[in-house]
C-alpha cells in the first residue's frame, strides 16, 4: 500500500487530507511542520510527500529540498493558497501543485497523478 | 499632511495602518514596536484591518507574519482578501507569511506558542506580527495568570525582536480585561443596527504615549478594505478666532439680492436657505454657484438631483454652470440617496473643499445629513464643526434646508441649533394670493451687517430669479395667506413697481 507523508501546520487541512487519502486506499503519516516531516521521512520511508508551502520552523520549499537530497525522484506535491506564479519565483522543483482551498476530488486527482497512480 | 489637516508626521516613529482615516484617529498611526489589542465581535472587520496593516507595512519595505490559532484557514482567508484592492498576491509568501499555531498551542501550551512566535519572527525577519486568536488562546488556557503571562511574554518578544504586534480578539467587553492593561493600546471595532442600516464603528479605548481622537468613529468595509471616517467634530471642533476675508463680500448671483444684502453675503460665512419643497432653494444655490471663477472655485454637493439634471436645470435658468464645469471652475459632487454615513459625507466634503480650494459651496440639502445622523444633537455638533472648518478655509457656504409645511402660520426649523450655526438666514415661502401661489423671500439674519428687512416677492423664469420690490405687510404674509392693502391687488401693486 502506497504511503504518503502529509505535512501542514493547519490541523483542519491535515484531517481532511488524511481522510481523503485513506478512503482512496493510501496509508498516511502526518506532520505539522517541515522539521517533524523530515524526522518522519527518515523513520517512515514514505512513497510520496504532500507539503504545505508556508509552515513554522521549516517551510515547504526547505523541507522539499532536504527530501530531494535524500531521495531525488520522490513525488512531491506542494500546496498553498498563494499564487503559484509568485511561489515559483522561490522554488519549482515539485511534481504537482494544489491550490488551496481545494475540492476533494481535485486534490486527490493531483496527488494521484504525481504518484503515477493508474486510477488518476 | 493628510486631507483631514492633522500633521501625522509631528509624532515619533509610527507604523502606518494603511486604513484611510485610522491614522488620523491614532494621531499618526500605531507606535512602531508596540503591542496593541484589536477587539470586536465577528464581522466587524478585524481580519481585513489586520491584512491592510500588513500590506501597508510591506509597501513600506517591512515583512509581516500572520499567525492564527482557531480562525478560518489560511487559504480561505487569502481567497477572501484577494478581492480587496490592497491585497498584493505577489507579496505572499516572501513578505507576508501565514503560520497556524493551533498544534503548538494544543501540544505545548502558551509557553510553546510564545516560543514559536519568537522563532518565526526571527526566522522570517518579520517586523510586524498579526496574531489572530487571542480569545482562543485564552479559552484554551486553564489559568488566567498563565494567559496574562503570555501577553506579557509577547511584549518581551516584541521588544527583543523590534516587532510591532496587533493581537486580534473577538472579545467585546466594556470592562477592562487584565490583558488590556498590559498592552500599549486597545482598539475596539463594533457594529450597531439602529434602524435597517448596519453601522460599524472604531473606538480607541486606550493608547499610551500618544494623542488620539476620542470617541466612536464610523467605519465601513469597502472594496478597498476598511475605511475610517473620523468624527468631524473631533477633528474640526476647535473654534478659531481668525476671521478670514473679514469685511469682504461675495455676490449671490442675483443682483437685486446683493442690494438687499447691502453688497452681498459676508465672505467665508454660512448661509442657511430655509423653505418648503419647490420654493426655489436649489435655484438660489445655482445662482450662487454661477459666480464661480478662477479666484472663487465652486462646488455643488447634493443628494437629490444627478449632476446631469442639475446642469440642465441651470441651463434652463440661463446659468452656464456646464461651461464653468468644463473650465474646471465648478465641481458637482453627487451623493446618491443610498445608505449614508454622516462622517463619510463630512470628510468627503471637507476633503473636496480643501483639495480643490473651493471658495463657493452649495450643499443641497441639510435634510440628507439629518437622515444620515444618528440623532439631532449629533447633527448640530457636526454642522457646527463643519461650518467652522469651512470658515477657516475661507469658503463661503450656502446650505438648503427644507421646511415641512408649504403654508403655516409659524416657521419651525426642523433641526434644533442649526439656525444658530448659520451666520446668515434666508427664508423662502409660498404665499397664496388671489388664487395663485407666489414666492416670497425674507432675509432674517446677516452677520454683522445691515440688510433689507422687508419681504420681497420673487419669480423664477428662463432668465433665472427676478426679485420684485417690497411686498406686503409681514404679519399677513408669514401666515402664508396674503392680503391686499386697502383694496390694492398684487397686480396693481406690481404695475406700480411696488411703490405704496
Amino acid at each position: 500500500m502506497t504511503k504518503v507523508l502529509l505535512v501542514d501546520d493547519e490541523v483542519g487541512i491535515l484531517v481532511i487530507l488524511d481522510a481523503l487519502l485513506s478512503d482512496a486506499g493510501y496509508r498516511t503519516v502526518l506532520a505539522g511542520n517541515g522539521k517533524q516531516a523530515l524526522e518522519l521521512f527518515a523513520s517512515e520511508q514514505p512513497d510520496a510527500v504532500v507539503l504545505d508551502w508556508m509552515m513554522p520552523i521549516l517551510d515547504g520549499p526547505a523541507t522539499a529540498r532536504a527530501i530531494r537530497e535524500l531521495r531525488p525522484q520522490i513525488p512531491i506535491v506542494m500546496m498553498s493558497g498563494a499564487d503559484e506564479q509568485a511561489l515559483q519565483l522561490h522554488y519549482r522543483d515539485y511534481s504537482a501543485f494544489v491550490r488551496k482551498p481545494f475540492r476533494a476530488a481535485q486534490a486527490l486527482e493531483a496527488i494521484r497523478r504525481a504518484l503515477g497512480d493508474p486510477a488518476a | 499632511m493628510p486631507a483631514t489637516g492633522i500633521d501625522v508626521d509631528a509624532f515619533g516613529a509610527r507604523l502606518r495602518s494603511g486604513v484611510p482615516g485610522l491614522d488620523v484617529v491614532l494621531g499618526g498611526g500605531f507606535l512602531s514596536g508596540a503591542v496593541y489589542i484589536v477587539q470586536g465581535v465577528p464581522g466587524t472587520g478585524k481580519t481585513i484591518l489586520g491584512h491592510q496593516v500588513c500590506f501597508e507595512h510591506i509597501r513600506n519595505g517591512g515583512r509581516a507574519l500572520y499567525v492564527t490559532v482557531l480562525s478560518e484557514n489560511h487559504a480561505r482567508m487569502m481567497r477572501n482578501m484577494r478581492s480587496l484592492s490592497f491585497y498584493d498576491a505577489g507579496a505572499v509568501p516572501q513578505s507576508l507569511y501565514y503560520v497556524s499555531a493551533f498544534q503548538t498551542l494544543e501540544q505545548d501550551g502558551l509557553k510553546g506558542l510564545t516560543n514559536l512566535i519568537r522563532r518565526e519572527i526571527e526566522r522570517l525577519d518579520a517586523s510586524l506580527l498579526i496574531f489572530d486568536g487571542l480569545t482562543a488562546s485564552d479559552q484554551m488556557t486553564s489559568s488566567n495568570s498563565k494567559f496574562k503571562q503570555f501577553v506579557h511574554d509577547l511584549q518581551s518578544v516584541s521588544t527583543v525582536t523590534d516587532c510591532s504586534m496587533l493581537l486580534l480578539t473577538s472579545a467585546e467587553d466594556s470592562t477592562v480585561l487584565p490583558e488590556q492593561t498590559m498592552v500599549e493600546g486597545v482598539i475596539e471595532l463594533s457594529r450597531r443596527v439602529p434602524a435597517s442600516q448596519s453601522l460599524r464603528y472604531v473606538e480607541v479605548k486606550k493608547f499610551r504615549s500618544s494623542d488620539y481622537l476620542d470617541g466612536r468613529h464610523a467605519l465601513q468595509i469597502t472594496p478597498a478594505g476598511v475605511v475610517v471616517y473620523p468624527r468631524i467634530e473631533s477633528i474640526y471642533g476647535e473654534s478659531s478666532d481668525e476671521e478670514p476675508l473679514a469685511g469682504q463680500r461675495v455676490g449671490t448671483g442675483v443682483a437685486r439680492l446683493d442690494e438687499l444684502l447691502h453688497g452681498g453675503l459676508p465672505a467665508a460665512t454660512t448661509t442657511l436657505l430655509l423653505g418648503p419643497s419647490g420654493s426655489g432653494k436649489t435655484t438660489f444655490g445655482l445662482h450662487f454657484l454661477s459666480q464661480s471663477s478662477e479666484q472663487e472655485r465652486g462646488l455643488h454637493f447634493g443628494f437629490y438631483e444627478t449632476p446631469k439634471r442639475l446642469l440642465n436645470k441651470a441651463t434652463s435658468l440661463g446659468l452656464d454652470l456646464a461651461g464653468l464645469q468644463k473650465k474646471g471652475l465648478l465641481s458637482v459632487d453627487w451623493e446618491p440617496p443610498t445608505e449614508r454615513v454622516l462622517d463619510r459625507l463630512g470628510n468627503r466634503l471637507i476633503d473636496a473643499v480643501r483639495a480643490q480650494s473651493i471658495k463657493r459651496l452649495f450643499v443641497d440639502g441639510l435634510d440628507a445629513l439629518r437622515l444620515a445622523a444618528p440623532g439631532p444633537e449629533r447633527l448640530s455638533r457636526f454642522v457646527a464643526a463643519l461650518t467652522n472648518e469651512l470658515r477657516t478655509l475661507g469658503c463661503s457656504s450656502m446650505f438648503s434646508l427644507e421646511l415641512p409645511e408649504l403654508f403655516a402660520p409659524e416657521i419651525r426649523v426642523p433641526l434644533d441649533g442649526i439656525s444658530i450655526v448659520a451666520e446668515n438666514l434666508m427664508l423662502l415661502r409660498y404665499v397664496e394670493y388671489g388664487g395663485s401661489l407666489r414666492r416670497l423671500l425674507a432675509i432674517l439674519k446677516v452677520r454683522d451687517s445691515a440688510f433689507d428687512r422687508n419681504l420681497h416677492e420673487f419669480a423664477i423664469s428662463a432668465g433665472g430669479i427676478a426679485i420684485a420690490p417690497d411686498f406686503l405687510q409681514a404679519d399677513a404674509l408669514l401666515s402664508g395667506i396674503a392680503h391686499a392693502r386697502r383694496g390694492e391687488t398684487m397686480q396693481q401693486r406690481d404695475a406700480n413697481g411696488g411703490e405704496t
